[in-house]
């Protein structure tokens, strides 16, 4: 029968999703939830898993392939949090209306605000009030049988609405723990293959959903789907049950009640927090204390009836929220519950926590004085403070060293041993000098290097770097400040080839005079080297795997080159961080042109990555060599439409001398090592021919 | 209208001016060692080095700030002269 292993949550998320038999699963990386993504990625390469796997360039993209793949009737499971989730927001929105009864993983992230990778409830917050069915897990079993029990809820018809899980970053994503596997028979006979009621689909069916309706129909039909969501709660119950008959294991439906007999106090919490409660509770218990806990399962619906139910029998309730409502003064589980009084003949001192955000744990010491406060509160009869912040002293940091230092980067960086785009950052603030500022999508360049250069490093979101530029571009402008200031970005491949291409294409073409330094380390290496649209053809990443039917990334990669000429920019050039002289010069180039009023400038500069490309990090510069000397990376510029190579080798030197030191090639077959050798040559020609030319086409 | 900045409650500034390298130097597991007698003072380790813990510039013989030297080993793998070897470090 069941079999058990110990592993993280992420894994018995993606377990879930591989048992369930999921059919379509776009993705998209960022931590804490991507390997989620990557376990995935590994189960449909090594064939383990029949699914389409979607690469897409960005979240907004990922909900969308994942609400059209539910449209057309496939079982579908996307996942994100934080930055991620709020991009997709719109889209996530849409999956409501279509009826797409798909599975969206959370794990929770602070949205950005100040940024931390730490788990709090404020990506989920904006998500709840949609019409989604939102479950909240506490174990990495839980997440693995709620993955099951959710898409059997959803994809009944007295239900069809998306649902979301919600599990805790860091907590539950990266934690290992003990969890039992379903044996897979029994789950294909307890949850069947989805049957979409009016897929979109002309052959078999001549209804679709839809989009539009009178405005007249939208009261009706607000009330219509508030009762579906309530109607959804006897689903939820009857699917745990039967679970439980099937399986083994049950929760209890919208929430769960730890030691609640003859309680007189009551904390209410959620997630992963759950357990440390669990914890203090028995502590307060065995000193006599009559307190209990309810955990949340279930915050859409809420469950409300079943709060009002308990309320009645105790003299005070406390609420602990890693989710902060700004402007109400407390947090969103606090607000639920006291909504769902309010109007009820229960009168209970409702006292509210906040705590935990951005990550910080939450000790059961902790939780244990949030009880103790409770029962304060039960014996006054009174509440002192509506909702109490838990906050913790700042534990003494390493005091940056201030050093005497004229490079126009401090050393003593988080970077990797060897980084390139250390390398890169350096000899462009050296050329730009200190009145530049630099916006930086999220990447590991970010990460590492913002915090040690001596110019303003501005974080801008992911999708919209070049919008940035442009706004702190066109307000310098205003201010009579544009000569005087270089604005570039530093933006990794993802930055500019995936998520920002939209942005920077706007940039371009409106003709915004600034810099667009992208450097090039060929992955998405900040959330762990999974493949971008800069990837090239074959490598091996978390998410293109040397896998037994799918060995590697598949398709080429995306011609940067071409697509910015096609905006006929003034000035393109590819650079290297082994050819720095040439470098420095095309970032002078970049800022004559700017400040000539030109129009934009894109500098693409190949950063090799010892870590996500596999190779010894003193090698760093030797492989950018070789890939300038192999055609693997050529050396070109566009100066207004004059196409230049700027370094030509008589004879390109054999393909393999740059692939064979890089892990990311190790599992290259000769025809495919051959197919690459092929693919280098024909590129020089016609790169050789366009130089032949002189003028590049279109300008 | 209060144009006060004593009055801002809660901003988070990054200073540009007070910030500093941390100690990176623990991370090396081979250290870099330059041989004075080879070096032609080319200034190139000084440009490559990717944590800019080389203090030089042509005709200007390199020195190496351990405090921040991670010991990638690209300085001995560019040299043109094979002047920098990387060595296992004396245990302090
Ligand atoms: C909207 C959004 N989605 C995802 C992320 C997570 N994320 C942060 S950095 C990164 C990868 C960056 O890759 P790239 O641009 O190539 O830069 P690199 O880290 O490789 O230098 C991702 C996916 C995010 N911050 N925001
Ligand atoms: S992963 Fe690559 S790009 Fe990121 S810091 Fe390390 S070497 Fe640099
Ligand atoms: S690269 Fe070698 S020769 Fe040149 S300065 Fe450094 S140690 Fe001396
Ligand atoms: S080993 Fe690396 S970090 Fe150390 S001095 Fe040489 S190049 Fe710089
Ligand atoms: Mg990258």
């Amino acid at each position: 029968m069941a079999d058990f292993d110990v592993i993280q949550g992420n894994k018995a998320l993606a377990y879930g999703v591989k048992l369930a038999r999921v059919e379509v699963i776009p993705t998209y990386p960022i931590t804490p939830q991507t390997t989620i993504i990557e376990y995935l990625a590994e189960f449909v390469a090594n064939g383990e898993l029949d699914a389409e796997y979607i690469h897409t360039d960005g979240e907004h993209s990922c909900m969308g392939a994942a609400v059209g793949a539910a449209l057309a009737g496939a079982r579908v499971f996307t996942s994100t949090c934080s930055q991620g989730l709020a991009y997709m927001h719109e889209c996530v929105a849409q999956a409501v209306n279509y009826r797409t009864p798909l599975l969206l993983g959370v794990t929770n992230r602070t949205l950005g605000w100040y940024w931390s990778l730490g788990p709090d409830y404020s990506d989920i917050m904006p998500e709840l009030n949609l019409g989604y069915l939102v479950n909240f897990a506490e174990s990495n079993q839980e997440v693995l049988d709620m993955t099951l029990q959710l898409y059997k809820v959803a994809e009944d018809y007295r239900v069809l609405l998306p649902t979301m899980m919600s599990l805790d970053g860091f907590y539950l994503s990266y934690s290992q723990e003990r969890v039992w596997m379903p044996d897979q028979n029994l789950v294909d006979k307890w949850l069947p293959p989805y049957k979409a009621p009016y897929p979109v689909d002309p052959t078999i069916n001549d209804k679709f959903p839809t989009a539009s309706i009178p405005s007249v129909m939208h009261t009706p039909m607000r009330r219509i789907y508030e009762e579906v969501l309530q109607d959804s709660k006897k689903v939820i119950q009857e699917v745990d049950a039967s679970f439980g008959k099937t399986f083994g294991r049950h929760y209890g439906g919208l929430i769960e009640e730890y030691k609640t007999e003859g309680a007189e106090v009551l904390l209410v919490t959620m997630g992963s927090m759950t357990t440390a409660a669990r914890r203090a509770i028995d502590k307060l218990r065995s000193e006599g204390e009559k307190i209990g806990l309810i955990k949340l399962r279930f915050m859409r619906p809420f469950p409300d009836i079943e709060m009002r139910e308990i309320a009645g029998k105790v003299k005070a309730i406390g609420v602990v929220d890693r989710m902060m409502l700004h402007g109400t003064r407390g947090g969103g589980a606090f607000q639920d519950v006291k909504a769902a009084l309010y109007n009820s003949n229960v009168k209970v001192p409702l006292q509210g926590f906040v705590t935990g955000m951005g990550g910080e744990d939450i000790p059961i010491d902790d939780m244990y004085s949030m009880g103790k406060k409770v029962l304060q509160v039960a014996k006054a009869k009174r509440i002192e403070k509506e909702v109490e912040f838990i906050e913790h002293k700042l534990t003494e940091m390493g005091k940056p060293i201030e050093v005497e230092w004229a490079e126009p980067i401090y050393p003593g960086s988080d970077g990797c041993a060897g980084c390139g785009a250390s390398i890169i950052v350096r000899h462009l603030l050296k050329v730009l000098g200190p009145n530049t500022i630099i916006i930086n999508p999220p990447s590991c360049s970010g990460v590492n290097y913002g915090q040690a250069v001596r110019v303003p490093w501005v974080l801008a979101n992911f999708a919209a770097a070049a919008a940035y530029e442009t706004g702190v571009y066109r307000a310098l402008k205003k201010k009579g400040k544009a000569d005087k200031v270089y604005i570039t970005s530093f933006a990794g491949d993802g930055g500019t080839a995936d998520i920002g291409l939209q942005s920077l294409s706007g940039a371009a073409e409106r003709g915004e005079l600034i810099i667009w330094l992208c450097y090039d380390n060929e992955a998405y290496m900040n959330t762990g080297i999974q493949r971008s649209g800069s990837t090239p053809l074959f490598s091996v990443t978390t998410t293109t795997p040397a896998g037994k039917v799918i060995p590697g990334k598949q398709v080429r990669r995306k011609n940067l080159e071409m697509i910015m000429a096609a905006h006929r920019i003034p000035y393109i050039a590819t650079a290297s961080l082994s050819y720095l002289p040439d470098l420095e010069r095309k970032i002078k180039k970049a800022v004559e042109v700017t400040k000539a009023g030109k129009g934009l400038a894109f500098l693409h500069v190949q950063q090799p990555c010892a870590t996500g490309w596999y190779f010894p990090e003193s090698k760093t510069v030797e492989i950018g060599k070789l890939a300038v000397q192999t055609g693997a990376w050529p050396l070109m510029e566009i100066d207004e439409g004059n196409f230049k190579l700027n370094v030509k080798p008589k004879e390109l030197r054999p393909i393999a001398e740059y692939l064979k030191p890089q892990g990311r090639f190790r599992h290259l077959s000769e025809v495919q090592l051959e197919y690459l050798q092929k693919d280098a040559q024909i590129e020089w020609n016609a790169l050789l021919e366009l130089e032949k030319r002189g003028r590049f086409p279109g300008y | 209208m209060s144009l006060d900045k004593s009055v801002i409650k809660g901003f988070a500034l990054m200073d540009m001016s007070t910030r500093g390298g941390q100690y990176v130097g623990n991370w090396r597991v081979l250290m870099p060692e330059i041989d004075e007698a080879k070096c032609i003072a080319c200034g190139l380790c000084a440009t490559i080095c990717p944590e800019a813990a080389i203090a030089g510039k042509p005709k200007v013989k390199p020195k190496i700030d351990m405090r921040f030297c991670k010991g990638c080993g690209i300085c001995a793998n560019e040299c043109p002269q094979k002047a920098i070897e990387m060595k296992q470090e004396a245990k302090k």
